[in-house]
C-alpha cells in the first residue's frame, strides 16, 4: 500500500484549493476542540486531586467575593489546635475583577515562610531574599508575566496596588502561574486600608488521617458564636462553588467540542465525496489495471485519512504553542482557571482527527470500490 | 493450444422491458502469439466480448478460459488480481492518471505485482523505450499530444508482460498519422515482443493489419466467412 502514498498525495495536491481550505478548516475546529479541552483540564485541576480534596479553604460564611469575606486572622490560632490540622495559612486576595475575565489580576498575600513551605514555586528570575527585605514586592506567576510582559525589577500598578515584581515563579499547580504573591501585611494595609488582623480565608492543610469533613463541621461550629461565622470546604469544592456558573458554562461547553468534531466529519467527507465523484473513471481505470476493490477502498481511506490527520496535526500544534506561550487563563471571584496544554490533550485531538478521517472516508471508500468497471469507463 | 478460449458466451442487458442480447452464444480461440482484429458495426457488441476476455464485465452465460483459468468463475478481488498478472489494456481514450507523469503511469502496473523497485525501474524503461518516449517519462498527460498520450497507455500494456493485450479502438481518437504510428507501434509489439493480441476496430484498413480478422454480426462472431468455434477447453 506504501507504494500507493505518492498517488494518494498527488490526488489530493490535485485539487490543492479545495484540499487546503479542508486541512485549514480541520486545523481550526480542532484547534477549538484542543482550547475547550484544556478548559475543562483547567477546571478538573482545581477541583480534583489530593490538593483539592485535602485542603480545607475556611471562609466568611454567606459570602462569595473575596472583597467581602473578611476573618479575624487569629482564628488560625484556634484552627490550628483542633485533630488532624497540620496547618494553617492565612490568606489575604485582592482581584480588580470579581467577575469573569480573561484578564483578571489576583493577588494573595501570604506570610513570606509560609509562602515557601506552602507552595511549591520554582524561581524562574530574582530571588527570595530581594523579596523577604522589601514589603512591597511581589513573585509573579509565569503565565501573567508573560501576558502583562513583567520582569524581575518592574514595578506594577493595579488599582491602587503597586508593587516591585522581586521574581517570577513557575508552579507544578497551572493555575498559580496566573496568581502574585506579596507579603500578607502588604496586601491588609494596600489601597489605603488597614484591614491588619483581617484575612480573606484560611487555608488549612490536614493530617494525612484527618477526615476533611469532620474538621470542617468542627471549624464551623467553633465559630458559629463568633464574631465571624464560616463555612469550611475542601479546596476543590470551594473553587467549584466559587466558580458557580462559570463552571457550569464551561461544562456546557463540552458540546462545542463535540460539535467541532461534527464539523471535521462533515467537512472530510464532503471533500472526500467530491473527490471520489470526480474520479469515478480513474478508479475505474485503476481497477482494469488490476487494482482491488479494496484496496480502492483503502487508497480513498487514506486521502481522507491524511486530510483530516494533517489539519489535525496543524490545529493540535498551533493551539498547544498558543497555549503554552501566551498563559491564558479566566478567574471568577478571585479563582483562577488555567487553559492548560498536555501532551495527553494534544494525544486525544490527534486520535480524534485520526478517527474521524477514518469515519469520513468508509461511505465514499466503500461507493468508490463498488465502482461497476465499463459503466464507469464511459464516464466523461 | 489456445491461449483463450470463449465457450458459448452470451451477454444480455436489461433496456427498460427489453433484454437487448450483443453477444448470443458465441465462441473464439486466440492462440498465444495471435494478433486478432475484432470488427463490425457500432453497438455490435465487439467491445463487449474484448471487456468480458479483459475481465471486467460479466457473462450471462458461457465460460472464458484464459491460459488456463475459467475467469467467468473468480471473484471480484481474484479477477481484480488476475487482470494485474495477465491483461494489458490499451483504452481508445489513453485513460493515463493525469497526476502522475509517463514513468509513474506506465509503473503502475507494476506496483500490483511481488517485484523490487531495481526491477520495475528496468521494465519501465525498457516499456517506454520500445515506445520511443524515453525522452518523456517526467512530462505529465498534459504536456503530451494525444498519439504520445496513447504511446504511453501502449507502454504501460505491455510493462508487465501479460498474457493478452486486449486494445478498445486504439486509434479512435486519432489523426491519420498518428493512427499509423499507433498501429505500427502494435504490429511491433506482436512481432518482436512476441505478445498476443486483441484488437477491436471499426476500421476497416486497422483491422486488415492483424493475422486474423473476426467479425460480429448480429451476434455471431464470423472469421473467414465462417461461425467461430472454440477449439480446446480447459479449466484449471
Amino acid at each position: 500500500m506504501l507504494k500507493f502514498i505518492p498517488y494518494v498525495l498527488k490526488s489530493l495536491w490535485r485539487h490543492r484549493a479545495r484540499t487546503l481550505l479542508t486541512v485549514s478548516g480541520t486545523a481550526i475546529a480542532l484547534s477549538v476542540f484542543c482550547f475547550i479541552g484544556s478548559v475543562q483540564q483547567g477546571l478538573l485541576a482545581l477541583t480534583s486531586g489530593a490538593n483539592a480534596e485535602r485542603t480545607l479553604i475556611v471562609f466568611q460564611e454567606n459570602r462569595f467575593c473575596p472583597q467581602s469575606s473578611k476573618l479575624p486572622q487569629d482564628y488560625e490560632r484556634t484552627i490550628a489546635k483542633m485533630p488532624g490540622v497540620q496547618e494553617v495559612v492565612p490568606i489575604k486576595v485582592f482581584t480588580n475583577n470579581c467577575r469573569a475575565s480573561l484578564d483578571a489580576i489576583v493577588f494573595q498575600g501570604m506570610p513570606a515562610e509560609q509562602l515557601k513551605s506552602a507552595r511549591q514555586l520554582e524561581l524562574a528570575s530574582g530571588n527570595w531574599n530581594a523579596f523577604d527585605q522589601q514589603d512591597d514586592a511581589a513573585l509573579v506567576g509565569q503565565d501573567i508575566a508573560a501576558r502583562r510582559g513583567l520582569a524581575a525589577g518592574d514595578k506594577f500598578t493595579i488599582g491602587d496596588v503597586s508593587v516591585v515584581v522581586r521574581g517570577v515563579f513557575r508552579s507544578p499547580v497551572a493555575a498559580e502561574n496566573s496568581l502574585i504573591y506579596t507579603h500578607l501585611d502588604f496586601l491588609q494595609r494596600a489601597r489605603g486600608a488597614n484591614e491588619v488582623g483581617i484575612v480573606t480565608q484560611l487555608e488549612v492543610h490536614l493530617a494525612d488521617t484527618a477526615d476533611p469533613d469532620t474538621v470542617s463541621k468542627q471549624i464551623d461550629g467553633a465559630f458559629r458564636a463568633g464574631p465571624v461565622a464560616t463555612t469550611t470546604r475542601t479546596k476543590g469544592m470551594f473553587q467549584t462553588d466559587t466558580l458557580g456558573d462559570l463552571a457550569e458554562l464551561i461544562g456546557f461547553v463540552h458540546w462545542l467540542g463535540y460539535a467541532c468534531v461534527g464539523l471535521v466529519l462533515s467537512l472530510v467527507a464532503t471533500t472526500t465525496v467530491m473527490s471520489v465523484q470526480d474520479r469515478i473513471k480513474e478508479h475505474a481505470v485503476l481497477q482494469t489495471l488490476g487494482v482491488r476493490p479494496l484496496r480502492v477502498f483503502r487508497l480513498v481511506l487514506i486521502e481522507s485519512l491524511v486530510l483530516s490527520a494533517i489539519g489535525g496535526l496543524l490545529g493540535v500544534l498551533a493551539s498547544t504553542a498558543i497555549l503554552s506561550t501566551t498563559g491564558m487563563s479566566i478567574a471568577a471571584e478571585g479563582v483562577t482557571i488555567a487553559f492548560e496544554p498536555s501532551l495527553v490533550l494534544a494525544t486525544q485531538g490527534l486520535v480524534v482527527a485520526i478517527a474521524v478521517g477514518i469515519l469520513a472516508g468508509l461511505v465514499p471508500g466503500w461507493q468508490a470500490s463498488r465502482t461497476e468497471i465499463v459503466p464507469a469507463l464511459r464516464h466523461a | 493450444m489456445s491461449l483463450v478460449d470463449v465457450l458459448n458466451v452470451t451477454k444480455e442487458y436489461a433496456n427498460g422491458d427489453e433484454t437487448i442480447r450483443p453477444l448470443d452464444g458465441v465462441s473464439l480461440s486466440i492462440h498465444e502469439g495471435d494478433y486478432v482484429s475484432l470488427m463490425g458495426a457500432s453497438g455490435s457488441g465487439k467491445s463487449t466480448l474484448l471487456n468480458l476476455i479483459a475481465g471486467i464485465d460479466q457473462v450471462a452465460s458461457g465460460e472464458i478460459v484464459v491460459a488456463g483459468t475459467d475467469i467467468t468463475k473468480l471473484s471480484r478481488g481474484k479477477l481484480a488480481d488476475w487482470r494485474a498478472a495477465h491483461i494489458g489494456y490499451v483504452f481508445q481514450t489513453h485513460n493515463l492518471i493525469p497526476v502522475l507523469t509517463a514513468y509513474e503511469n506506465v509503473e503502475l502496473p507494476l506496483l500490483l505485482l511481488p517485484m523490487s523497485a531495481a526491477e520495475r525501474r528496468k521494465r519501465v524503461e525498457i516499456a517506454l523505450e520500445a515506445v520511443d518516449l524515453t525522452p518523456r517519462a517526467s512530462h505529465y498527460p498534459r504536456q503530451m499530444s494525444g498519439g504520445q498520450e496513447q504511446r504511453v497507455g501502449i507502454a504501460r500494456a505491455i510493462v508487465a508482460s501479460p498474457t493478452i493485450i486486449v486494445a478498445d479502438e486504439p486509434t479512435g481518437s486519432l489523426d491519420d498519422e498518428t493512427t499509423e504510428q499507433i498501429l505500427s507501434l502494435l504490429s511491433r509489439v506482436n512481432d518482436e515482443l512476441g505478445m498476443t493480441l486483441l484488437m477491436v476496430t471499426h476500421d476497416a484498413d486497422a483491422g486488415a493489419r492483424a493475422r486474423r480478422q473476426v467479425r460480429l454480426e448480429r451476434g455471431r462472431l464470423m472469421e473467414n466467412g465462417k461461425e467461430t468455434k472454440a477449439t480446446t477447453l480447459r479449466t484449471a
